[in-house]
């Protein structure tokens, strides 16, 4: 019944000029040999073309220090016409950390995560033509960073600042890149730990504020692996005439998110303009 | 080509029947305003808190009967998991075949109703400062097309998509730091949600406040307590009463009278019925007058929050006496005629039959064995006849300043003749079916002032109970000469809901784990089931595919456990849980 109906809509779709995927490309195995690379992709990736790429940089440390907050970062500059992005802890109980909508912005982003043992975390772009290039690295790690006690929970005052935001614009570079990273206050709790139930800010959107609208400029959709507090840096591409940068969030249990965060002071200088560590190479 | 357009033809064709299969099944656009009013009447669904908005608790069901009963099985139960098993009050809300459940914690579950496996459950992640006066407690959920809707202990309102438990919207209520907490059903009239607050015990404002059901965006807001201005569309719309007329000096800001119960609702005459707590402090003395709207029942006009009538059943409060207790709008057939009345089992022992046209006392007789406080109530004036010496005393004032006043012994305790747990009343018996319990308490006034968050009683108590053989009584109360027409006793304090049938059944829950059904009529026990916890919440019957189901909630706790003095040694032994039980009638 509904391979039946996947057939008939793929006939509809044809002649609108939508390119069909060209050769089916045969399945790779896993440069770093995961036992859950079949399951992640079949889950994630469904039946859409992957390719291990070099072109997706994946930024993260040999060995987690603290397993509840795990530096990632996932660079795909280096490709063109990049829609989507995944970040992906393989051995994680929930692997999907975050899907990201770059938008206008460069595909590119950087977080920290929580590892529940060691595990490749990889770092995925879907280019327009449909092909998932997929890149990653082994994390060693404790255990636990899933389902340990949150920091947060044994600080009582935590619902008081639940949904505040600290953030910082930089100026854009000549290219019209300006990093933005912001923090906001949020346990983040997976739901693994004993009592404590499921909430995790689920969506964030940054548009900027022009006298013409507030288009969006990029959206993230946050899960459950995201620490807690969680940390983000996107390289956003502000229109000109934008006077502020809107983030606007939402969690599992309907917490509304919003800051308005301001264009950086005359004088200030862009930030290094590139994630990317020349001093590590990232393992394939 | 010609094989892939036949295939589509196909795919269409199938799409098309399951769409009609859909719809057929009812799970379209949900429950609408008219099918809430029209609630009490609905068999196949309980859209309701109350099965109906007059909260009358009565199901025109008969399959079950008084011989039929004997037959009642249980299908599933169905556990709230965790380790947060406290007191389950709710009463289930069921509809198009899944029934809505909350549990205590500020949880909220979906289960299919044909066998027991949960939909989605939601989990409030609740702050550790909550200030739930009396056990984490909630009474049940409200429905309205697309959405269940239910209030947390953290004092906020969460609308959910009813088939995938995620979250449409969440707004505060009030600041939980102040005491402010939520565990009513909220109640849905014309598109509105409305809602009480809860933290009489702090010094808090009760009111009534009106959101728009699908978005949240606040209406308007009526405080309980005189000299508070309530709101209407974002604008101050009128005083409450009027100022210092019945509270000296600024006490009205703390004044309490929370509305801790939620309301009723009577379509007939289009008005909300709300009760409000009891006056803050308890210490009366620091509060001269009659302390209005507090322990009083308020009829509210659902378009604006106008107070149209107000009947205080105990003026000047000095004994948590508490008017919370629910109103329920009957017809009171007497001389020949039909009047428009409510009934009221209140706290404070005596059951008020008031015309709920203009709020004018019919009659008010004791419904427990004994009463210190009034001698009784004056129709006429409808305020009651005090026994001044069993108000306790002001607290000694100069030189011991931590003294306490005058102890004295009062019938009913703190905990109230009726608490929260809801009566049923029977059209067809004309009977009220109202869970009494039977205990006093010794009680003195103690210095108090008022501090942001902390509790504001300035009294001291402790229940005991009047009779060694029981405090729990199911009692069937007559509205029109006020004579209790027959009593169940039972051991341990009733803390359940009641409901009523056409079945000539009653049914309520104990502490000692019992579901049990009584003829109407007679008071004669007729069936009980055993579900491994006491029984504190609202039992609920539905009829699907042909057969009579009834649901109930197990899992001990409230308030009798936490504030119940005395009473420790006949509740100590009870076990906690947390389940939903389901029964039915099976086909002959």
């Amino acid at each position: 019944m509904r391979m039946a109906l996947l057939v008939a809509g793929m006939v509809g779709t044809l002649p609108l000029g939508v390119p069909a995927v060209a050769a089916p490309v045969p399945r790779q195995a896993d440069p770093l040999g995961s036992v859950m690379w079949e399951a992640v992709r079949d889950q994630y990736f469904g039946d859409a073309p992957v390719v291990f790429d070099d072109a997706v940089r994946v930024i993260a440390p040999a060995a987690a220090e603290d397993t509840r907050a795990v530096p990632l970062a996932v660079d795909a500059t280096a490709l063109d016409g990049v829609v989507e992005m995944l970040a992906i802890a393989d051995l994680n109980p929930f692997p999907l950390v975050l899907r990201y909508h770059p938008g206008t912005s460069a595909p590119a982003f950087a977080t920290r995560i929580k590892v529940q043992q060691a595990t490749a975390v990889r770092g995925a772009a879907r280019t327009a033509d449909g092909v998932w290039h997929v890149s990653g690295m082994l994390v060693d790690a404790a255990g636990g960073g899933c389902s340990a006690p949150p920091v947060s929970y044994a600080q009582k005052d935590w619902a008081d600042h639940v949904g505040e935001v600290q953030a910082r614009l930089w100026p854009a570079g000549q290219d019209g890149i300006a990093r933005l990273r912001m923090r906001i206050r949020h346990p983040n709790d997976t739901g693994l730990v004993d009592g404590i139930p499921a909430y995790f800010i689920e969506t964030l959107s940054v548009r900027a504020e022009t006298a013409g609208g507030t288009p969006e400029l990029a959206r993230i959709d946050s899960l459950e692996p995201v620490s807690e507090n969680p940390v983000y840096t996107l390289d956003v591409r502000p229109p000109p005439g934008a006077t502020a940068l809107i983030l606007h969030g939402r969690d599992n249990q309907g917490g509304e998110i919003r800051a308005t965060i301001p264009m950086p002071p005359t004088g200030a200088q862009p930030a290094m303009s590139r994630m990317r560590d020349p001093r590590r190479s990232i393992g394939q | 080509m010609k094989r892939l357009v036949s295939t589509f033809a196909l795919a269409a064709a199938l799409a098309g029947f399951g769409a009609t299969g859909v719809m057929a099944a009812g799970t379209g656009a949900g429950p609408t305003d008219e099918d809430l009013l029209k609630s009490a009447g609905n068999t196949e669904s309980v859209l309701t808190y109350g099965l109906g908005p007059q909260a009358q608790r009565f199901s025109p069901l008969t399959d079950l009967d008084t011989d039929s009963v004997k037959k009642l099985v249980p299908v599933w139960s169905f556990s709230f998991g965790g380790e947060k098993q406290r007191g389950q009050e709710s009463q289930p809300i069921v509809y198009d075949g899944t029934i809505y459940v909350t549990g205590s914690y500020s949880r909220l579950y979906a289960v299919d109703a044909h066998t027991g496996e949960k939909k989605w459950e939601y989990n409030h992640r609740l702050p550790d400062g909550i200030m739930p006066c009396c056990d984490v407690v909630n009474r049940g959920a409200a429905i309205y097309k697309d959405k269940i809707y239910f209030a947390t202990l953290d004092a906020r309102l969460v609308a959910l998509n009813r088939e995938t438990g995620k979250v449409v919207w969440n707004k505060k209520l009030a600041d939980y730091q102040a005491g402010y907490s939520n565990t009513a059903a909220p109640l849905i009239v014309d598109g509105k949600i409305i809602t009480g607050n809860s933290g009489g015990e702090f010094g808090i404002i009760g009111m009534v406040e009106a959101r728009d059901a699908e978005t949240g965006e606040l209406i308007w807001q009526r405080p309980t307590i005189e000299g508070n201005v309530g709101t209407l569309k974002g604008k101050d719309s009128t005083m409450t009463g009027k100022l210092n007329a019945s509270w000296p000096g600024d006490m009205n800001k703390t004044g309490g009278g929370a509305t801790w119960l939620g309301g009723t609702y009577d379509p007939e005459t289009k008005t909300l019925f709300f009760g409000t707590g009891n006056p803050a402090p308890w210490n009366s003395h620091l509060r001269p007058g009659d302390n209005l709207y507090t322990s009083s029942t308020l009829a509210i006009n659902p378009d604006d929050g106008e107070i149209k009538w107000h009947y205080q059943t105990t003026p000047h409060d000095g004994w948590d006496f508490d008017g919370v207790n629910e109103f329920v709008s009957f017809d009171l057939k007497k001389d020949g005629k039909v009047i428009k009345a409510g009934g009221k089992a209140d706290r404070n022992g005596f059951f008020y039959v008031i015309d709920r046209t203009n709020g004018k006392l019919i009659n008010a007789s004791p419904f427990v064995s004994k009463i210190t406080w009034a001698k009784g109530i004056d129709v006429e004036s409808g305020r009651p006849i005090y026994v001044d010496e069993n108000r306790p005393g002001a607290p000694a004032t100069g030189g011991e300043h931590d003294a306490k006043g005058t102890s004295v012994f009062s019938a009913p305790a703190f905990l109230g003749a009726k608490n929260w747990m809801p009566m049923a009343y029977n059209p067809q018996t004309e009977l009220f079916y109202v869970p009494a319990n039977e205990w006093g308490m010794d009680i003195w006034n103690e210095p108090i002032t008022y501090k942001k968050g902390a509790a504001y009683l300035g009294a001291g108590f402790t229940i005991k109970p009047l009779y060694d053989d029981y405090i729990g009584a199911l009692r069937a109360v007559d509205p029109k000469t006020g004579k209790i027409v027959w009593e169940y006793k039972n051991g341990a304090p009733l803390w359940g809901g009641v409901l009523t049938t056409a079945g000539n059944l009653v049914f309520t829950g104990t502490p000692e784990g019992y579901l049990k059904a009584f003829d109407a009529k007679t008071g004669k026990e007729l069936w009980k089931f055993q579900t491994g916890s006491g029984v504190v919440g609202s039992p609920v019957t539905w009829k699907m595919d042909g057969e009579q189901y009834v649901a109930v909630v197990s899992g001990w706790g409230g308030a009798v456990p936490l504030w119940g003095g005395d009473v420790a040694k006949k509740v100590k032994d009870i076990n906690q849980g947390g389940s939903l039980w389901v029964f039915k009638l099976p086909k002959a």
